[in-house]
């Protein structure tokens, strides 16, 4: 797979250059706005489920840029980039053709939290992601700023007020047409760097601001509650001004693990890997930031930034007295720069200086670009549905940090989500929804969408209540599947390796189970494993492969011609007899949790004045919140089991009424359908 | 409502995790929260389901795979002897100790043919108290047996297609009444030793699943060394053993008196004091007609027509600059909040002189007292206007007559508790009052709620083991086992949500990454 992916530069981006003028058609089934990791996922998406679809962007150049850290995955991250890949995005095979220091966290502590990292090359990443994206069937991409949204009336058939019908660009040229519109606009929607002293409008340091029409036209047209947010980025610093003799160095993995489940391997060499450092902050540093805190317009903004990212400056003012760990990361195989992971800070350029020479291996480091702090708007995710489509607009979804969310991961996964559905919603198609029993994708979409955001939002893996089942070994299992057969985002080659690893799976697990011996046996075969004597003096090979030192490989030594053919999936045999009898005990509350979010709740709902008994208290939470489904209604704050069992009679009553005339109205529809002839195009 | 204890917790390893992501609503408050998870959830359940109080024969409800095993380990009736929907006069038994607890009917309804379609056990026993409580505390001695939860026998009902529509319309006021219910037992059992003893519990607890959470989470990154698992460790070890030791010991905590909590509340001078005396025929509270008399809740244990009730005397609710009555006030308006049935003591001399301004001036006086979830709960308080002698017979005709036309307040007593004019009929308000109230299985009886407690810290204890056996091996599954451990606590104590854990870990570490 990898060696087929060299990207030929030159004649991409030739392609890619077409301008507003030289558009083929002024009509997509989606549009999506901005290339970052979630644009490029969302595109990338809507194109794998059949729409015809448009990339707009400022910059081509920067399409797949890494705007902050060089870095993929983690944990809790490394489970969503797992995911994306499962869904067949992007993210997992890009960071696997521009990793270039492969390293699973957390390996000591259970395969259910592993996180899966990689630290990246930044040209190598944009250029797949730019590659990957020419080569993907039915994606144009245009080079250009969105002035505004286009809307028109309502779909009467559909619940919102207003239906988004394409975009007006700019530069003054046509608009351009579509069924619908995935906004990816990172911390461009009125984004504000701020250095030192000085603000300045913008997204990122080094591109122009976006327009103000669009967030002109959400705040205004489409009233829609937007918050403000915070981030920042650290300098880069010039690597030969290092001394790293005075940082500890970090090896990779010997053996890199790829993230992608259709990679056997990586691009780099496990030898030519490179590697990171560790330092930490001194007393210095905190003086340095005291005494230029008059000067950090940023830190004494009451913007909410996040609690676990934080600028040096919030470090050392929440945390005083303490040491920082500070990473000193590559930038890439040929970049003379590093990333120095831990020192964001907003203060003006010569501070910065004096600040990284308080740290020993950075005592006469030069700064190649200062770090700057971003402040932007979001819009408050509550306004959407699982499918990440604004309710009250027809068409028009979000994904990214604009739906208030931190990091890379967490874009791609909004973005491929958003760009199946947008696509699915150009098509006809239902909307599609992942539940939180089933993804961290689902996890990161309820919690955004039911419970709204309050700084910015970061996966981690003690928000998923169903941590052991949720792993990112079985991810391609859990998604790749569904993502095929319900969704229609996964090609046919990716599903087919998906069939065979199931079948494959069950097979050897069916074979360990129907090994069944008592203890003594064992113990003969496989010598002192620790099998300890008790009364279940009987046991299966899952039982033996849930002892820490047995392995599958001895039971294949043992039993060659059962177990030896699969010995290609030893590593997920034994993560799987550890977790199968807890996974098992989860699955009652998994399907209690399914069910209830099957119920869906209609989004036009008139809550304050529905016929049955509820508070006014819990109307208004639902008047307000709006959950789409029973599930989501469930976790509310403030619901009464009083109140759940209400809806739940209520939704079943109309669910039945109204099945009744939807019934009618699709034979009616039939009846006249068959006098005309249709009038789709349908996409190639 | 009460979240369930899933069927395992008595074979040890089987919980359902259930995280809830709603924060937790007040201190000490058992439920509420929205927990739709029970709505179907498996398992044998059992509850009384008659009232207490003068009640000749006690029904208990068994529903559930394991009512059979209920009938022959208790009632000894093994397969060859169950008649399907026959009384049977047989001794009860405990299973454990085999001593006879009582004789009674027994009744066995094989599913679907029962009124939750699930097998169905009745156990018609002798009303009093011990023979209750005895014959509850064997039932609960079974494997997979637990108490029922708010409604949850109706629920059971409703998720079998046994309930018509308007049954089932009916079914969330049930609900609503009956964790209003446990609600308020759970509060009076919360606010002692005891519900500080499972604060620090759950407080605990919380830090140990936030360090070990950040462990996970962060410490690959972060300077968090592996110093914090070991505290976690001690930590857990201590829970264990502290939860062990209070389930063995056989005072339970406090005993609570049973009994309907009626609680007597408002403005200062109103006659509360005197009513409390009045009532109980001797003087119990000291009365006087300085303001601000009664500072501590005075109570008094009393029989009304045959049913127990707790009578409370509060201090007068008005702002006071003197610290020992702003207590008093504090805990005054916290029994109202408990309380079964409240009586609001007014000065008629107080009242507005247009008697056709009274209702309305009532109306805002009993919003002023009562806890805002009761104001239209007008079935649970009594409006007492006292100091009749005090005035007009003329403005008191007025007074009865516009009350008489206005709709939204409770039953309205005139009385005068210094010539006890119009006592017997405030007395045959109050008879009536608790009569319902008693009906209610659930109001007043603490070892209910006890049985309850106690299921929760079983679950409790047995989850913490998960952590030990695989701190080492596998930190993903002990962390599970502090998750759930905090599960079933949070049900006695509030739900902890995964936002709380957060909060805790970003405040005791400083994560960079």
């Amino acid at each position: 797979m990898l060696a087929k992916r060299v990207p030929p530069l030159q004649s991409f981006l030739l392609r890619f250059s077409r301008t507003a003028s030289h558009l083929a058609r002024h009509k997509y089934d989606v549009i999506v706005v901005g290339g970052g990791h979630a644009g490029t996922e969302a595109a990338a998406a809507a194109a794998r489920v059949g729409a015809e679809t448009l990339l707009v962007t400022q910059k081509i150049h920067t399409i797949g840029a890494l705007s902050c850290n060089p870095s993929l995955g983690g944990v809790g991250k490394g489970h969503l980039v797992k995911e994306v890949d499962a869904l067949d995005g992007l993210c997992g095979r890009a960071g696997d053709w521009a990793g270039i220091h492969f390293s699973i966290l957390n390996r000591r502590k259970g395969p259910a939290v592993w996180g899966p990292r990689a630290q990246l090359d930044r040209e190598l990443y944009r250029q797949f992601i730019q590659s990957e994206l020419l080569s993907t069937p039915r994606l144009t991409v245009l080079e250009g700023s969105v002035e505004e949204l286009l809307l028109t009336e309502p779909d009467p058939e559909e619940p919102g007020h207003h239906r988004v019908t394409g975009i007006r660009l700019a530069n003054g040229s046509q608009p351009v047409s579509a069924s619908s519109v995935v906004l990816t606009t990172g911390t461009f929607l009125s984004g504000s760097l701020f250095m030192g002293q000085t603000t300045s409008p913008g997204g990122r340091i080094g591109d122009a601001p976006s327009s103000a029409g669009l967030s002109h036209t959400l705040r205004e047209r489409l009233g829609l509650r937007v918050g403000r947010l915070r981030t920042g980025t650290p300098p880069r610093i010039v690597k030969d001004s290092v001394d790293f003799s005075l940082a500890s160095l970090h090896a990779p993995d010997k053996q890199p693990t790829p993230f992608s489940f259709l990679n056997t391997h990586t691009r780099c060499k496990p030898e030519e890997q490179l590697p990171c450092y560790l330092t930490h902050t001194t007393p210095g540093v905190e003086k340095v930031v005291r005494e230029s805190l008059h000067l950090n317009c940023h830190i004494q903004q009451d913007t909410k930034g996040p609690r676990y990212c934080p600028s040096i400056e919030s470090r050392v003012l929440r945390f005083p007295g303490r040491r920082h760990q500070v990473w000193l990361e590559p930038e890439g195989l040929t970049s003379d720069l590093l990333y120095p992971q831990g020192l964001s800070m907003t203060m003006p350029p010569d501070v910065q200086l004096c600040l990284i020479r308080e740290i020993p291996p950075l005592h006469r480091a030069e700064i190649h670009t200062p770090g700057y702090g971003v402040q932007y708007d979001f819009v408050c995710p509550t306004q959407l549905s699982p499918a990440l489509q604004v309710k009250s607009t027809q068409g028009l979804f979000l994904a990214g940090q604009i739906n208030g969310t931190t990091g890379y991961e967490e874009a791609a996964a909004q973005g491929l989500w958003a760009g199946v559905n947008a696509g699915r919603w150009a098509l006809s198609m239902p909307p599609v929804a992942l539940s939180r029993t089933e993804s961290y994708i689902g996890v990161l979409i309820d919690d955004l969408v039911s419970r709204g955001v309050t700084e910015p939002y970061r996966m981690f893996t003690s928000r998923a209540e169903f941590r052991t089942s949720l792993r990112p070994d079985n991810a391609d299992l859990r998604l790749t599947l569904k993502g095929f057969e319900e969704v229609g985002c996964v090609s046919s080659l990716r599903y087919q390796e998906a069939v065979r690893v199931r079948d494959s799976l069950q097979d050897a697990l069916a074979a360990l189970q129907s090994l069944v011996l008592p203890t003594s046996s064992w113990k003969k075969i496989l010598g002192d494993v620790g099998i300890s004597e008790t009364k279940n003096s009987i046991l299966n090979g899952m039982d033996l492969l849930q002892y820490n030192n047995v392995s599958f490989e001895m039971l294949a030594s043992a039993f060659p011609e059962r177990f030896s053919p699969h010995l290609e999936f030893s590593q997920r045999l034994e993560i799987e007899a550890i977790y199968r009898p807890h996974c098992d005990l989860q699955r009652k509350e998994m399907e209690r949790i399914q069910r209830e979010e099957s119920l869906s709740l209609p989004p036009d709902m008139d809550y304050l004045s529905l016929p049955v008994s509820l508070s006014q208290e819990v109307r208004e939470i639902l008047d307000r919140v709006r959950p789409s489904t029973l599930g989501a209604a469930t976790r509310l704050q403030g619901m009464t089991p009083a109140a759940v069992v209400q809806l739940l009679s209520y939704v079943h009553q109309t669910g039945k009424k109204e099945r009744r005339s939807h019934r009618n109205q699709l034979d009616q529809k039939g009846r006249e359908e068959d006098g005309c002839t249709r009038n789709v195009v349908l996409p190639q | 409502m009460l979240p369930s204890i899933s069927a395992g917790i008595w074979r040890g390893a089987q919980h359902i995790l259930r995280t809830s992501r709603v924060a937790p609503r007040r201190t000490g408050l058992c439920t509420c929260a929205g927990i739709p998870g029970e709505l179907c959830d498996a398992g044998t359940i059992f509850a009384l389901s008659s009232g207490h109080g003068r009640c000749g024969v006690a029904v208990v409800r068994v529903s559930g795979p394991a009512s059979t095993t209920a009938l022959r380990c208790m009632a000894g009736l093994t397969h060859s002897l169950l008649t399907p929907r026959t009384a049977l006069l047989r001794s009860i038994t405990d299973p454990q100790s085999k001593e006879v607890l009582d004789r009674g009917l027994v009744l066995w309804f094989p599913g679907p043919h029962s009124f939750t379609g699930e097998d169905s056990a009745e156990f018609h026993i002798h009303g009093g108290p011990a023979v209750i409580t005895a014959v509850l505390q064997a039932l609960g001695s079974l494997p997979g047996m637990r108490p029922a939860e708010a409604g949850e026998f109706t629920r059971r009902a409703f998720h079998a297609g046994k309930l018509g529509l308007t049954e089932v319309e009916g079914l969330g006021d049930l609900i609503h009444a009956e964790t209003e219910a446990q609600r308020r037992q759970a509060l009076r059992q919360m606010c002692g030793d005891l519900g500080r003893l499972y604060q620090d519990w759950t407080s605990r607890l919380k830090r140990c699943l936030a360090h070990v959470e950040a462990f996970i989470d962060f410490s690959e990154d972060e300077l968090i060394e592996d110093g914090v698992l070991n505290q976690v460790d001690t930590s857990v070890c201590d829970l264990q053993a502290e939860m062990e030791r209070h389930l063995k010991d056989e005072r339970r905590g406090e005993r609570l008196r049973s009994g309907v909590q009626v609680v007597i509340a408002g403005a200062t001078n109103a006659g509360k004091s005197s009513l409390l005396n009045t009532l109980c025929q001797r003087p119990a509270a000291i009365v006087s007609p300085i303001a601000g008399t009664t500072r501590d809740v005075v109570e008094t244990a009393l029989d009304i027509g045959g049913f127990p009730a707790v009578l409370s005397d509060t201090a007068g609710l008005r702002d006071s600059p003197d610290l020992v009555e702003r207590e008093g006030v504090r805990r005054a308006r916290e029994r109202v909040e408990q309380a079964d049935l409240t009586l609001v003591v007014v000065d008629c001399a107080q009242l507005p002189s247009d008697a056709q301004q009274a209702p309305a001036f009532l109306q805002g006086h009993l919003s002023s007292i009562l806890p805002t979830q009761e104001r239209s709960q007008t079935e649970r308080c009594l409006l007492v206007l006292n100091k009749t002698d005090l005035v007009s017979e003329e403005w008191r005709q007025q007074l009865e007559t516009e009350l008489r036309r206005s709709s939204g307040l409770p039953p309205v007593c005139l009385i005068s508790c210094q010539t006890n004019e119009g006592l017997q009929d405030f007395l045959a308000a109050l008879h009536s009052s608790i009569k319902a109230l008693c009906g209610d299985p659930l109001s007043g009886a603490p070892s209910l709620t006890q049985a309850r407690h106690r299921a929760h810290l079983q679950q409790c204890v047995a989850a913490l083991s998960q952590y030990h056996r695989y701190r080492d091996t596998d930190l993903a599954l002990a962390a599970e086992g502090v998750r759930l451990a905090l599960t079933s606590l949070g049900r006695i104590t509030g739900r902890v949500g995964a936002e709380e854990i957060l909060d805790i870990i970003f405040k005791d570490f400083c994560i960079g990454k």
